[in-house]
């Protein structure tokens, strides 16, 4: 298809030229302008004339060479019009001298793609084989001789006898005779004739229009372009008139090569003038980059490369613990890779330049020891307790609490199994076992040395029993104390809280509550000791005594007496905490602590103050025991000295508590410790 | 009533009024987080950490002062200037008219940074003392490939390659090089100009990567804008020091070939004679000046005096050390093979004073040169070899360096595994464990400096020791390795010597503190009489007197303390890792 629309645009052009010829005679514009329709029309047409020029080319060599003449033959082909113009009288020349100018036929038959062709002797002038007997050679290099030419007379009687004589002609080039087929006639003479040369190329098709000029959005036009397209612009002139006059007269400056400054220079030339301060804030310079180590190294010493078992390791790590730079070992620089996170690494630097806050700080460039504070030689501050020097064992349960007896022979302790024991401490023998049936709670001995009763604390009660110590005169006064009639008739405020009882297998007093009303127990009991040694058993009295002394410690160290232990010692106190702190209160001074001191790790059971001796002494669930030296001064201008002396060990942990309760004796400088682990312990110098 | 009321007309006090977060900076400044990243990168506004967190921990707060002073520069108003200039080149090419845009990217406002430069650093010496990542940065962007992809332009990393060489130029030319570390990172090298220790890090030249995750890249290169400003005015003033001109121009011949320094070190030759004469017209005027300042002080005030010529002599003693890595590798002469690290060889060796060319196009002499010394290879074997020259691995020239003595070269030989490469900046008693090359490197210290103080008994070897022999011109490399084992005997010697002194040394410590102890505890027993656990009695006291330090104190020895117990842990392991090594390998020579 392609091929003949392309064929077809050459014809058209082709009729173009020949109606210009025929115009030639007439006036000149006219001539010019039909040229110029012409030009434009080609123009469109040049594509595809120039892209199917050497197709024609050959069609028409295919198809006129064998009309033209052998002297024509070297003659460029420009167009089909000159062709067929020319046609008729090659035709005619053709005709007379039939024998030459026969082998564009044979060249553009397709049998020539059949038999190969004879001639060896390529693109060579035949004239040079004119004058020999042979042309060309064979495949074996034997010549290849021509054939005899028959003398004129003799072929023309042949020719004369033979009918097809006439369509014979003579292919010079492969030396042999051709005999043209009737189809080959048919087509030079339709040729001739001056039509197309295949019968079924219709030369008069009708038009058919590619272009469509309805329902479409953007409907393809064969327009002829507009005038205007090829006439320069007059808005365009006048502007280039504007700007040219606009130049002469120097409005416009071309861009000249600007002077560059040279970009940089002495900056820092006179340090001199910038001394003056700068009234912003000090400029802080960032830390420098780490200098690295020798593991850093491309080749560092073995024992820097970590073992496999170490890598295993590592990769065990949570990756935030895992050490940023492993070393690696290469034997030579040569096999030393680029470093993959170099990028990484400075974008980091970067970052932490501009988004770390920055603050001035001392590096501490000293011994750590030289941070302890001086203290007093522990020689000077003798005697303490140093060492355990006896165990009472007995209890079957955790011993809870412990107390001395005011002359310090005897001791009585309480443990949960529900016994009261009470020791001598010299000995270490156990005088009596006092059976309560509850967990013990707290023992307290009466301070008073003529009445040796103990007040113990179990379950809900408080019992004040008498411990069968002392002479004749002490137990008698101990019995009367100790004797209740009857039940008290209960008081309309205080039945409610607490009914007097004897004390039924053993020898004592019974005191019941009804409700739990003070949470330490111990203190409750303590006091109550006091207010029974002075004989205060009015139930008003001992009530209101009571309040008031509650309120009053309440008042004052609300919070951190609900937490630990408070012993008194004049008017300085310790408090124990649950977190382990042991702090010093100065009641003159403020009511902040003077000193916290954080020794236990765990919760802290109970303080003491030696009576006599400046010590103190802490007992935790952590099965230690600490023994500080508290010197308190008269000159109020010095402060007390606190110096810790001592950890006390050798109790084991049971159910997670330690050392439950620890007591100075009252004489000596002797510490009793009662441990979770049944066992009593007495330290001593 | 809120524990922050604050009454109406009441202004606001404390870190409140001090500090504000960066949310809120980021609104008084009417910016974007993006520009308030490069004015701060640029004015090198970090933020602060105030006494009290007044709007929580997680904030960022920047001081008032330092916001106001963004507020005021200048450079705000030229980065808005510039963002919108960059708004109508987008919009011209919106329009597709690409003559506007044109037009405009080429008339671009440029913009200068000289004046932050010097606000920042209003002293030359300021300048130096932050010269670090400057230099660092400049170098790894030398060696980046350029990406249009991440905005790294060819001409920036043509830029910061100009940029470290001409540094590396004035170093090594003005023999400044102290200390050079071949890291897995890359090389370290360490400078001294005017009293600054100044350290970089270069790059191995490989072909880098980029990670595209987890690195913003506006951020490196509004680093390097800065970066690269500051480091040209530097050098503009390190060449002015030396009367050199600047920007140096280079001979494009080897500047293709890819031997800057080289081409560098020309230009410096070329200028050189001008330098000498500023040098001594500097003398003369030093001088002039002290006359002068003498004619000034009163004449009774011989204290100024002294003061000035001790000066003077600290300023010898500067050059002294100057003067020592100048004549390091005096009179070698190098030939670099072809897999060798140019660029780093290029500027290690003739900062210590030696000369040095290298296989390819513009070489200074090639490698047929008779009168070379030393070939520095770094591969498996050497085919054709000279005689005349030693040939060696480059480690051979960092560590000569490091150490600042010529190391006898067998360990370095090729095809050999070198000795360990040890890191220069690591004071080893400090760090409480000295690996063994180091003990080897001091020992051959103190023998060198033996050479130089000749000893009875001793010259006749001095004389046979191969660096004299070099010195005086090489006689025969038979000769020399002769000598160089003579000299390896007598170091084995030697080293026995010392650890015999060195025996005897800790035994008598030993025996000294032994005695100490017992002294100490016969003491105690005498007081104390009778004490049944000293031990624990040791250990309690150390912890009775901690019980008494305030919390802050505690919390500072503790973390002392627990810095010392790392510290010892990782000697151990190092200790325990070279015995294992060292058990590994009898057992195989077993």
């Amino acid at each position: 298809m392609r091929e003949r629309k392309k064929s077809s645009a050459v014809e058209v052009s082709s009729v173009k030229k020949k109606k210009e010829k025929k115009t030639k005679d007439n006036n000149e514009p006219r001539e010019q302008k039909e040229k110029e329709e012409s030009q434009s029309i080609m123009k469109q047409q040049k594509n595809t004339t120039s892209r199917s020029k050497k197709e024609k080319q050959r069609k028409a060599t295919e198809d006129y060479q064998s009309l033209r003449e052998s002297e024509l033959s070297g003659d460029e082909v420009h167009g089909t019009d000159h062709d067929v113009d020319n046609a008729d009288d090659h035709h005619e020349e053709d005709q007379t001298d039939g024998s030459e100018g026969h082998r564009g036929v044979e060249e553009s038959d397709s049998s020539e793609d059949e038999v190969a062709p004879r001639n060896t002797i390529g693109d060579v002038p035949l004239e040079w084989y004119k004058d020999e007997k042979h042309i060309g050679y064979d495949i074996s290099g034997k010549k290849i001789t021509k054939k005899e030419r028959q003398d004129k007379l003799a072929s023309f009687l042949a020719n004369v006898d033979d009918s097809k004589s006439w369509r014979k002609i003579y292919d010079e080039y492969n030396d042999e005779e051709v005999e043209l087929t009737k189809e080959e006639i048919r087509l030079v003479q339709r040729l001739l004739k001056g039509k197309a040369p295949h019968t079924d190329f219709d030369q008069y098709a009708d038009y058919v229009d590619w272009f469509k000029y309805d329902d479409a959005l953007h409907p393809l036009s064969n327009a002829p372009e507009p005038k205007r397209r090829f006439i320069p612009s007059k808005w365009e002139s006048k502007k280039v008139v504007q700007y040219v006059r606009a130049i002469r007269k120097g409005l416009i400056k071309f861009d000249e090569p600007k002077e560059e400054e040279p970009k940089f220079y002495l900056l820092w030339g006179d340090d001199s003038s910038a001394a003056e301060k700068a009234n912003h804030l000090a400029y802080i310079p960032a830390p420098k980059p780490k200098l690295p180590g020798h593991e850093e190294s491309y080749n560092p010493s073995l024992e820097y490369i970590p073992t496999q078992e170490e890598l295993n390791s590592y990769q065990l790590m949570y990756e935030e613990d895992r050490p940023k730079f492993i070393p690696r070992r290469f034997t030579s620089l040569r096999s030393v890779p680029a470093y993959e996170n170099a990028v990484k690494d400075s974008f980091e630097r970067c970052m932490d330049l501009y988004l770390c806050p920055r603050v001035r700080k001392k590096r501490v460039n000293i011994d750590p020891e030289t941070l302890k504070p001086k203290l007093p030689s522990r020689k000077d501050l003798k005697p303490y307790p140093v060492a355990c020097y006896l165990e009472y064992k007995g209890h079957k349960g955790a011993v809870v609490s412990i107390s001395t007896e005011a002359s310090g022979q005897w001791f009585a302790s309480g443990s949960t199994d529900g016994t009261v024991r009470i020791w001598e401490v010299e000995s270490g023998r156990c005088l009596r076992v006092l059976e309560i049936g509850e967990a013990i709670q707290y023992v307290a001995w009466n301070p008073l040395p003529e009445l040796p009763v103990l007040a113990v604390s179990a379950g809900q009660d408080v019992l004040i029993l008498n411990t069968g110590l002392g002479n004749e005169e002490e137990q008698r006064r101990v019995k009367d104390l100790l004797h209740v009639e009857t039940p008290t008739a209960p008081d309309d405020n205080m039945a409610s809280i607490v009914s007097w009882l004897q004390h039924d297998k053993l020898d004592g007093i019974r005191l019941r509550h009804f409700k739990v009303a003070f949470s330490p127990l111990s203190i409750f009991s303590c006091i109550f000791v006091l207010v029974l040694d002075l004989g205060l058993v009015e139930d008003h009295l001992l009530k209101n005594l009571l309040l008031a002394l509650m309120f009053t410690l309440d008042g004052v160290f609300g919070r951190m007496a609900s937490q630990g232990r408070l012993p008194l010692h004049g008017d300085n106190l310790i408090v124990g905490s649950r977190e382990g702190k042991l702090c010093w209160f100065d009641m003159d001074l403020s009511s902040k602590p003077y000193r916290v001191l954080k020794c236990h790790p765990k919760d802290i059971t109970n303080v003491a103050f030696h009576r006599s001796y400046p010590l103190f002494a802490s007992c935790s669930d952590d099965c230690t025991a600490y023994v500080f030296h508290g010197m308190v001064y008269s000159d109020l201008n010095q402060n007390p000295l606190i110096v810790p002396l001592e950890i006390l060990r050798g109790h084991t942990s049971s159910n997670g508590r330690g050392v439950m309760d620890c007591k100075f004796h009252p004489r000596q400088p002797w510490l009793f410790t009662a441990g979770a682990d049944s066992v009593i312990r007495l330290y001593c110098h | 009533m809120p524990k922050h009321y604050r009454p109406a007309g009441k202004k606001k006090e404390g870190n409140a009024a001090k500090y504000i977060t960066r949310s809120q900076a980021l609104k008084q400044l009417q910016v974007n987080t993006k520009l308030f990243r490069k004015l701060c990168i640029y004015k090198g506004v970090f933020p602060r950490e105030p006494k009290k967190k007044f709007r929580g921990n997680h904030q960022t707060y920047y001081h008032l002062k330092d916001v106001s002073f963004i507020r005021h520069d200048p450079i705000l108003e030229d980065l808005r200037a510039k963002s919108a200039y960059r708004k109508k080149i987008i919009k011209a090419k919106a329009k597709r008219n690409k003559e506007l845009a044109d037009i405009l990217k080429n008339r671009q406002p440029e913009i200068k940074l000289d004046r932050l430069v010097r606000e920042r650093y209003p002293h030359f010496i300021d300048a130096l003392r932050d010269l670090d990542d400057p230099l660092t940065l400049v170098h790894l962007f030398a060696a980046l490939p350029g990406s249009d992809r991440l905005k790294i332009e060819v001409k920036r990393v043509h830029n910061c390659r100009k940029l470290s060489h001409e540094w590396q130029a004035y170093i090594s030319r003005t023999h400044k090089l102290r200390k050079v570390f071949i890291s897995v990172k890359g090389v370290y090298y360490q400078a001294e100009v005017e009293g600054q220790k100044i350290t970089w890090l270069t790059p191995h030249g490989m072909q880098q990567v980029l990670p595209d995750d987890d690195v913003v890249y506006d951020v490196l290169l509004s680093f390097l804008e800065f970066y690269e400003t500051l480091l040209a005015f530097v050098n503009f003033k390190l060449y002015h020091s030396i009367n050199v001109k600047y920007p140096p121009i280079l001979d494009p011949q080897l500047e293709a070939s890819a031997a800057e320094l080289y081409a560098l070190a020309r230009y410096f030759d070329a200028n050189s004679r001008p330098s000498e004469k500023v040098e001594a017209t500097q003398e003369e005027e030093s001088e002039l000046r002290l006359a002068q300042l003498q004619h000034q002080l009163p004449s009774n005030e011989p204290g100024a005096l002294m003061q000035l010529v001790k000066d003077a002599a600290d300023e010898n003693e500067e050059d002294e050390d100057t003067k020592e890595c100048k004549n390091l590798f005096k009179n070698m002469r190098f030939f670099l093979s072809r897999e060798v690290p140019r660029e780093s060889m290029l500027f290690v060796i003739p900062a210590f004073g030696g000369t040095v060319s290298w296989e390819g196009e513009g070489a200074p002499f090639s490698e047929t040169d008779q009168s070379i010394t030393h070939q520095i290879v770094d591969r498996p074997t050497q085919g054709h070899v000279y005689l005349s020259r030693e040939y060696v691995q480059p480690q051979w020239v960092y560590d000569c360096v490091n150490t600042r003595i010529i190391l006898p070269t067998e360990a370095y030989m090729v095809g050999r595994v070198p000795p360990p490469h040890l890191s220069p900046f690591v004071d080893n008693e400090e760090e409480g464990y000295v690996p063994d090359y180091a003990e080897t490197i001091k020992r051959l210290k103190s023998a060198a400096k033996n050479e130089i103080l000749p000893m009875p008994g001793m010259g006749k070897e001095n004389l046979d020791d191969p660096q004299n022999l070099l010195a005086e011109g090489y006689i025969s490399r038979a000769e020399a390795i002769e000598a160089a084992e003579r000299k390896q005997k007598m170091m084995t010697l030697e080293k026995q010597y010392h650890d015999e002194l060195k025996m005897e040394l800790d035994g008598f410590k030993y025996s000294s503190s032994v005695s100490d102890a017992t002294k100490q505890k016969s003491d105690e027993d005498m007081e104390t009489g009778e004490e049944p656990l000293p031990d624990v009695q040791q250990i309690s006291t150390a912890d009775m007197s901690k019980l008494l330090m305030s919390r802050k104190k505690r919390g500072l020895y503790e973390a002392m303390k627990k810095g010392q117990e790392r510290k010892k842990a990782h000697v151990d392991l190092l200790k325990q890792r070279k015995k294992k090594i060292e058990a590994a390998e009898k057992f195989k020579k077993n």
